[in-house]
């Protein structure tokens, strides 16, 4: 039997997707982003009005009018893209995950149908810096403060032969001890506040704290319920975002990659 | 669906004295299964209480009961109740008399008492320190073992108190509900047609069958029936689903006993599925494409042919593996007599799924109490009668095989037309439906005033067979609780909500 597995493994190609082909792609996700030469004030009242998290909101003062789009709250529900009429389209590069919460939110101004404030995807440069960076050790303690359990299954995905983490030297670890990172997903639920302070105490600073998903971040759609304390950073200090609902794994990568590249810098 | 109490048949009454509640019966005389039990508020803010059997039809049974006062508890004859009551306490106030085990189910020792959010929530829940009995197994050399709520690796919260005699565990305890949401609360008052993305997040494995579940209680309630297309398409969704999860856990269980080898390879399988999966339908896991009313997402000729063939392909490969997988000796010496549920056991706790199918309870919503495009097709259901992990483990094994047959099947005839209709919601409208989720019997009942919920219970294959975990743990080395735990695969979030 051991055999058969053995003679299986060898005659099959390996499954393995390079990291470039993981960097900031979140096929899958269906979060979404804007066209701005399309942008009309109509397409940005309509988007606003159907998002049912508010991920996207539109501002009018004056006869000018801003459109914001919060990824940390999209659940990637494609509702702005059904209406979108072509100015809302599915993300194809999405450098906007293991980022800061500022860094979460963008802006259009509408009138002059341009970005605001464009922060412009990683370039070149780091992408090769992070490739240098792999092959370190990191050791990632997931914790769960009360997720749908959406988040853990494509958590669980980073260790399989497609994506297997183990490779850049990253490995989930039995004990917050052990831990260098902590990745919380989930609002954390009144019945979880405590254990999640617990947990955040128990690994050894320095620490980083990574907020998984629209819940971890936001709330997502559990937002204000009687039942939950709020997102991860209403229990502990979180140093960055990964949004999505879930997150893909491709997503999860290349926000682990991008959390340890901006640590790197600020050494 | 409708109410088919007959005449002279008994009601639950209130009151402790002379209380009498006939439990209806089933076929062969025996009771009928319940399949949930919940509250809602009248309009005159009431408590409603509902119970739900399945007798034997294609229609569930509905029993209604005001309530005003104490109620007579069912659990001492019906222990499938025990936690439906203990919720419909926390959420309601309800008193249940004769209920051996009021402790508090939904919330912690950190909510004040006196809290039942669904009858009213105050603005602001002040903390609270109170104290939660755990059972005491008393005797000489007897350990407690306390386990969670945060375990080594990538699971859900949840805590375990074992009594163990050595490595042999005499009682486990369940505590659990770390993830409540308060999803049921959260639903009340949301548009009924947006409202599928909060049942997409109960258990976000399963996001389409409760999708699908949630949609087609709205569609019964407004009678609506949805595409012929659509209702195929949700068909392969769901099927897909199942296969994901059953190809997931025959893998973990691998696992569990060490054979990480046949882990990685059902990981790749899985994988592969789920690609598939983002490439037709724009999601992995399915969020998103069922709504009232149909779906959201057609697939073209060129999508159905790649789904197809990725899905024979994953089938092959997933029936190959599972041969060695179950041919491996040390796989059959931990898999086999370990963790069995007996068949009476989980008939008295109302056990549903591949769980139930493992201990000879043969049941599922497909064939029994038939949906959609299912009724249209035909397919086997297996049973196997010796309940121990190996059995859990088949038991899914040939499921997904069925599966992978239902989903060429269903992509081989997709009927051509439409796939979303409009969903009118005038008026105030009630309705039920149950889908069989990869973990069994998953249930909605929403209640709807001119578009918006007044009420959405969900009953989750979880919350049902959770309370039977522990009569398949006890006897059995603590060792081995991961591997048993693995083989139910219930979901936390599922059964907390
Ligand atoms: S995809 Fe995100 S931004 Fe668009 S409507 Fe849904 S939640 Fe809002
Ligand atoms: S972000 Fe989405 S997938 Fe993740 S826990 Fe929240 S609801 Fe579930």
């Amino acid at each position: 039997m051991i055999l058969d597995i053995l003679e299986r493994s060898l005659r099959e190609r390996s499954p393995l997707i390079p990291v470039e082909a993981l960097w900031n792609t979140c096929e899958g996700s269906r979060l979404p982003d804007v066209d701005p030469a399309l942008l009309t004030p109509a397409i940005a009242r309509r988007v606003s009005e159907i998002c049912p998290t508010a991920a996207f909101t539109a501002r009018e003062e004056s006869n000018r009018m801003e459109l914001k789009l919060s990824y940390g709250e999209c659940i990637g529900c494609a509702r702005c893209i059904d209406v979108g009429q072509g100015a809302i389209v599915a993300a194809k590069a999405f450098p906007w995950t293991g980022v800061s919460k500022q860094r979460l939110v963008r802006r259009w101004s509408v009138n002059d149908r341009a970005e605001v404030q464009v922060i412009s995807p990683e370039s070149e440069e780091a992408r090769k810096e992070i490739c240098a960076l792999l092959g370190r050790a990191l050791n990632i303690r997931q914790l769960d403060s009360g997720s749908c359990n959406g988040c853990e299954a494509e958590i669980t995905a980073l260790t399989n032969p497609h994506y297997d983490l183990e490779r850049f030297g990253i490995h989930f670890v039995a004990s917050p001890k052990h831990a260098d990172m902590l990745l919380v997903t989930g609002p954390v639920t009144r019945n979880m506040a405590e254990a999640v302070k617990l947990t955040y105490e128990a690994v050894p600073a320095p620490k980083l704290v990574v907020a998984v998903g629209a819940c971890g971040c936001s709330g997502g759609v559990f937002a204000g319920s009687h039942a939950v304390v709020g997102p991860v950073d209403a229990v502990i200090p979180v140093d960055a975002y990964i949004p999505g609902c879930p997150p893909t794994p491709a997503m999860l990568v290349s926000g682990i990659l991008q959390v340890l590249h901006q640590r790197n810098g600020n050494r | 669906m409708k109410d088919r109490r007959k005449p002279g048949d008994l009601e639950p009454r209130q009151g402790s004295a002379g209380a009498e509640f006939s439990v209806p019966l089933a076929q062969g005389g025996k009771p009928a299964r319940l399949v949930s039990l919940f509250g809602s508020l009248s309009e005159s803010r009431e408590v409603v209480v509902r119970y739900v059997f399945d007798v034997g039809d294609p229609d569930y049974q509905i029993i209604e009961c005001r309530v005003d006062g104490p109620l007579v508890s069912i659990t001492p004859r019906l222990p499938a109740a025990a936690w439906y009551e203990r919720e419909l306490h926390d959420q309601y106030g309800v008193t249940l008399s004769g209920h051996p085990d009021l402790r508090p189910l939904l919330f912690h020792e950190n909510w004040p008492e006196e809290i039942h959010p669904l009858l009213e929530t105050p603005a602001e829940i002040p903390w609270a320190k109170r104290r939660y009995p755990f059972l005491k197994v008393q005797g000489e050399g007897v350990c407690e073992v306390a386990v969670g709520p945060v375990h080594a690796g990538i699971i859900e919260p949840g805590h375990f108190r074992f009594s163990v005699m050595g490595d042999v565990v005499l009682h486990l305890e369940l505590r659990h509900f770390y993830t409540h949401k308060g999803t049921e609360k959260l639903f009340e008052g949301s548009p009924a047609d947006s409202s599928v993305m909060l049942a997409e997040s109960v258990s976000g494995d399963n996001c389409f069958a409760h999708a699908v579940a949630y949609c087609q209680a709205v569609e019964n309630a407004c009678a609506v029936a949805v595409p012929p297309r659509a209702a195929a398409i949700r068909l392969v969704g769901l099927e897909l689903e199942r296969l994901i999860s059953h190809i997931g856990d025959a893998g973990f269980l691998a696992n569990d006993v060490g054979f990480v080898v046949a882990h990685a390879l059902a990981g790749g399988i899985k994988e592969s599925l789920l690609q598939a999966s983002a490439s037709c339908f724009g999601t992995r896991y399915l969020r998103g494409v069922a709504c009232p009313g149909g779906v959201r997402t057609d697939l073209d000729a060129k999508q159905v042919a790649m789904l197809r063939d990725s899905v024979t392909q994953a089938a092959r490969e997933f029936a190959a593996l599972a041969h060695i997988i179950l041919e491996t000796p040390s796989v059959q010496s931990r898999f086999e007599t370990a963790g069995v549920l007996y068949q009476n056991f989980a008939e008295e706790l109302a056990v549903v799924g591949p769980v139930a199918r493992a201990c000879g309870v043969d049941l599922d919503v497909r064939r029994d109490h038939p949906y959609g495009h299912y009724r249209d097709l035909q397919f086997e259901v297996p049973t196997i009668h010796y309940g121990d992990v190996l059995a859990r483990a088949r038991i899914r094994i040939q499921e997904a095989a069925v599966s992978s047959r239902l989903i060429c099947e269903a992509l081989g005839s997709l009927p051509p037309g439409p796939t979303r209709l409009s969903v009118q919601f005038e008026g105030q409208r009630q309705g039920l439906s149950a889908v069989e989720s990869p973990r069994g019997e998953l249930l909605y009942w929403v209640g709807i005033e001119n578009g918006r919920l007044v009420r959405c219970h969900i009953k989750s294959p979880s919350f049902q067979n959770w309370p039977a975990m522990p009569f398949a743990v006890a006897g059995n080395i603590i060792a081995d609780f991961p591997l048993i735990n693995k083989s139910f695969n219930l979901s936390y979030s599922g059964c907390d909500r």
